[in-house]
């Protein structure tokens, strides 16, 4: 079965299933940015007013992995916690958002109305961590493009509130619309901490291809 | 005379003394969905900003947060559970203790 239709079924599942979590906390502002081997190249800037949504701005990036053409997107954004479930030991979330932007094509003409959605289901515990995601970009006449990914990790160690936070993730990522062929497998090392007025999160790791797959985020 | 003023200030001081020790220290509170500390760093920001607060700790492996608070001073329950609440958390049970911030780290093995 193709991520795409184990993906498919997922959402059908989940309603709105999606990484890191688009809302950090009432009040907050989170920075991101990642760097997809070379396919994918995204910049975030969101505030939340509520735990439950955030809006922001952002700039993707794609690139074909056979250079036929190349997507400049930048766009406004808006993410909303749809359902939370607190348990004693573990987390789960389902967000989705959508927005609306500016394209850029590098095999058409002229700037182009598009349009983003997508969501995330995430489940994590003080050692496990898994998330469903997905984002589409869409162009009329121009373009359409769905990045799928599935991320699962392990925290080797206990980690605390105030110390060093370990992950090892995997990942795979499917591109839809030409932008690579079959899915992409990536093992990343994920590291956060937090401070006093701010919380760090990076995370790097190599794709299957030997192509450098990495991200950071902060939250104040 | 002096022997009358000398008992009433010692018993003065005792019985501050007393009331001293009955005070609450800190508030714990048992948290649901507290595992992500990126995540959980608004908790600690609201509580830590509020008159009350003198100092916060956060730990994630006993789903507990736990508030030392200013001589003389205290937080109302419903402000603490809009508090987490607004945050994005279930707030289970409140509990005072005269214990320090200091006390509930040794008895969880948090460092300070």
């Amino acid at each position: 079965m193709s991520l795409s239709r184990i993906w498919g079924l997922s959402a059908c599942l989940l309603a709105a299933p999606a990484l890191a979590k688009p809302i950090a906390y009432q009040g907050g502002t989170a920075l991101m940015g990642e760097y997809g081997a070379g396919t994918m190249q995204e910049v975030q800037a969101f505030y939340a007013p509520s735990y439950r949504w955030s809006a922001g701005v952002g700039h993707l990036r794609l690139d074909a992995g056979d250079g036929a053409f190349s997507r400049d997107i930048t766009y406004l954004r808006g993410n909303v916690l749809l359902k939370r479930w607190n348990l004693p030991h573990a987390q789960a979330n389902v967000f989705s958002w959508g927005g609306i932007g500016s394209a850029d094509s590098s095999d058409t003409t002229g700037r182009k109305l598009a349009w983003n959605a997508g969501g995330q289901f995430d489940y994590e515990t003080l050692r496990f961590y898994s998330s469903l995601r997905t984002d589409w970009q869409y162009a009329h006449d121009g373009f359409s493009h769905r990045i799928d990914t599935a991320q699962l990790g392990w925290a080797p160690y206990p980690h605390d509130w105030d110390r060093l936070a370990t992950w090892l993730v995997v990942q795979a990522r499917d591109y839809t619309g030409g932008l690579y062929n079959g899915v992409e497998p990536a093992a990343l090392v994920r590291l956060f901490k937090n401070g006093r007025a701010s919380a760090f999160w990076i995370e790097a790791g190599v794709t299957i291809d030997g192509h450098l797959q990495s991200m950071f985020m902060i939250n104040f | 005379m002096i022997r009358f003023l000398f008992a009433a200030l010692l018993s003065a001081v005792l019985s501050f003394s007393v009331w001293a020790n009955d005070e609450p220290r800190t508030i714990e509170m048992k948290v649901d969905g507290l595992v992500c500390a990126f995540c959980a760093q608004g908790i600690s920001k609201k509580l830590g900003k509020m008159d009350a607060t003198a100092d916060v700790l956060v730990s994630l492996e006993n789903g507990l947060v736990a508030v030392a608070l200013k001589p003389g001073k205290d937080v109302d329950d419903q402000v603490l559970r809009d508090t987490l609440t607004d945050a994005g958390y279930s707030l289970k049970t409140i509990e005072r203790k005269s214990e320090t911030l200091a006390d509930v780290r040794a008895r969880l093995g948090s460092k300070p």
